[in-house]
């Protein structure tokens, strides 16, 4: 075997090998996906809200307050504001699956089935199959609302489980640079600078990304409830259902194009099982109400506060969120766009890099 | 040949924060710090080893920060477009180079390669302007010993480059 043809051979080997164990690598990951699952989901919701409370902590520290007792405070203060949120919120849901479940006990039920039954009289002479199609949308009913039993007892599964993330959040917002540190460590001489570089610029925009995208999502939700106050709904529980209603319109606006749309439904539905006399005109008042909250967010509070470092083509979105819808449903869709923002800032900073370093 | 135990002795006194200290005091950008406040800047510095020959940073790479020799010797060279290079300088023990980096993205003026194995510590911009905005008392003074160091390099060039004219 010559000098050339041995080179060759090893680096043909050498490649085998590596793609050999990436490809074990990432059989071995989906194995053990199913068991470190929760733990995942655990970690990446800490690490959001370690991005999200970074730059107060930073701030506080930059006040001369210790780290440690920035994040304890911070901590305190955001377990306050969700106390205070969900006991603000929860009468409120109560009030309306309360009033939901009575509306479907008596006379909703009754005249939609009243009315199928009818409709199948007149129009196909068949009060049979009326019957069967009334018992069978009753019965897809029930199966609804046992699934969101089932959805509820996952829910508090999933409770039990936050009780762990305020720790993880903790450790890694007090020891966040020594974990860049130390990830940044094991980097190869050849590569260091530019991983450094690429590293923090990806953090950096990726941070403000997120951050933007709360602080939007939290003025959609204040605009919403100011707005539902001042048209002045007649809800059984205003207060409540207003902040609840806002909560949903500010995460659903999370979700580009889609999002306001699906942030007016709760609105409407409350509103429906409210069943006010003039319910047309109260629609149509809650219709505009969203309406502009979206124009205020997207003329003025979306530019001031949301990066433009991930813009997208409206097309690229839709179609990011379609598949996260496929993959992993609500949580997909509101996942989607930031998961593609963080892929298009790697890549756009990794090229740069790749241009801008002489690695040879 | 060095014998392995005091090798290991050897290996674990260098890994100390004592002596990361001692050196990083020699340094005139932290020379002004407390210890209190060099432990902050320990925080954030890395460590890194490099084997004989291999590039530090090459230039026109963007530049990202300053390193500090802790042990071994490193070449400042300067390559022109035929892929010929000259030696600029050869740094030793306590040196510090690449300090411009700290201000801007500009691109490195000339190659630092290892001459010798080396032990080094790197100082990097991201790091500077995070510490600046978390701890501003500790990061206007790494600014202001960063300042005088240019300026006492400015005033030098502005006395070559008049004897320069005069002649």
């Amino acid at each position: 075997m010559d000098n050339y043809s041995f080179q060759l051979y090893s680096k043909i080997l050498k490649l085998f090998w590596r793609v050999f164990l990436i490809i074990l690598g990432i059989a071995a990951l989906i194995v053990i996906f199913p068991y470190v699952r929760s733990v995942v989901m655990m970690f990446v919701i800490s690490l959001l809200l370690a991005v999200l409370l970074n730059p107060v902590v930073d701030f506080m520290e930059s006040k001369g307050i210790n780290r440690g007792l920035a994040i304890l405070i911070t901590m305190m203060l955001i377990l306050g504001v969700i106390i205070f949120s969900v006991s603000l919120v929860i009468p409120g849901i109560i009030s309306a699956v309360e009033s939901l479940t009575s509306k479907l006990q008596s006379d909703v039920i009754t005249d939609l089935n009243k009315k199928v039954e009818d409709f199948f009289a007149v129009n196909f002479n068949n009060a049979e199959l009326a019957r069967n199609v009334t018992s069978k949308v009753n019965e897809i009913g029930l199966k609804l609302l046992s699934n969101m039993a089932e959805f509820f007892k996952s829910v508090g599964s999933i409770l039990a489980s936050v009780a762990i993330v305020p720790f993880i959040t903790f450790f890694l917002i007090k020891d966040i640079r020594q974990f860049k540190r130390s990830m940044i460590a094991k980097i190869p001489n050849k590569y260091f600078e530019l991983s450094l570089n690429i590293f923090q610029k990806v953090g950096n925009q990726v941070g403000k990304y997120i951050q933007g995208q709360a602080t939007d999502a939290f003025i959609v939700g204040c605009l919403t409830v100011i707005g539902l106050f001042i048209i002045n709904l007649v809800f059984d529980n205003p207060v409540s259902q207003f902040v609840f209603i806002g909560m949903i319109a500010g995460v659903a606006n999370l979700i580009p194009y889609l999002g306001p749309v699906v942030g007016a439904v709760p609105a409407l539905l409350i509103a429906i099982i409210s069943n006010p006399p003039n319910l047309g005109i109260v629609l149509i008042w809650i219709v505009i109400t969203f309406v502009l909250v979206q124009i205020i967010d997207n003329s003025i509070v979306s530019p001031m506060v949301v990066s433009k470092s991930v813009d997208m083509h409206p097309l690229t979105v839709v179609i990011v969120v379609i598949i996260g819808g496929n993959i992993a449903g609500a949580v997909g869709m509101l996942f989607a766009v930031p998961v593609t923002g963080i892929i298009k800032v790697t890549s756009k900073e990794v090229i740069w890099g790749l241009k801008n370093y002489k690695l040879k | 040949m060095k014998n392995p135990i005091w090798e290991i002795v050897e290996f674990r006194k260098t890994k100390t924060k004592d002596d990361i200290f001692n050196v990083l005091k020699n340094v005139p950008i932290f020379s002004d710090l407390n210890n209190k406040e060099l432990n902050e800047v320990e925080k954030i510095i890395h460590r890194r080893e490099f084997k004989k020959g291999e590039p530090i940073f090459r230039m026109g790479d963007p530049g990202l920060g300053m390193y500090i020799i802790i042990k071994g010797a490193v070449n400042i060279v300067e390559e022109n477009e035929n892929g010929e290079s000259a030696t600029l300088a050869v740094l030793k023990d306590g040196a510090f180079f690449g300090d411009l980096a700290l201000l801007d993205e500009a691109p490195r003026s000339a190659s630092a390669i290892a001459d010798d194995n080396c032990d080094i510590l790197g100082f990097f911009r991201p790091d500077f302007l995070d510490l600046l905005y978390r701890k501003p008392k500790l990061g206007i003074k790494i600014l202001f010993a960063l300042s005088k160091i240019i300026g006492e390099r400015l005033r030098r060039t502005n006395e070559q480059l008049t004897q320069l004219q005069k002649k």
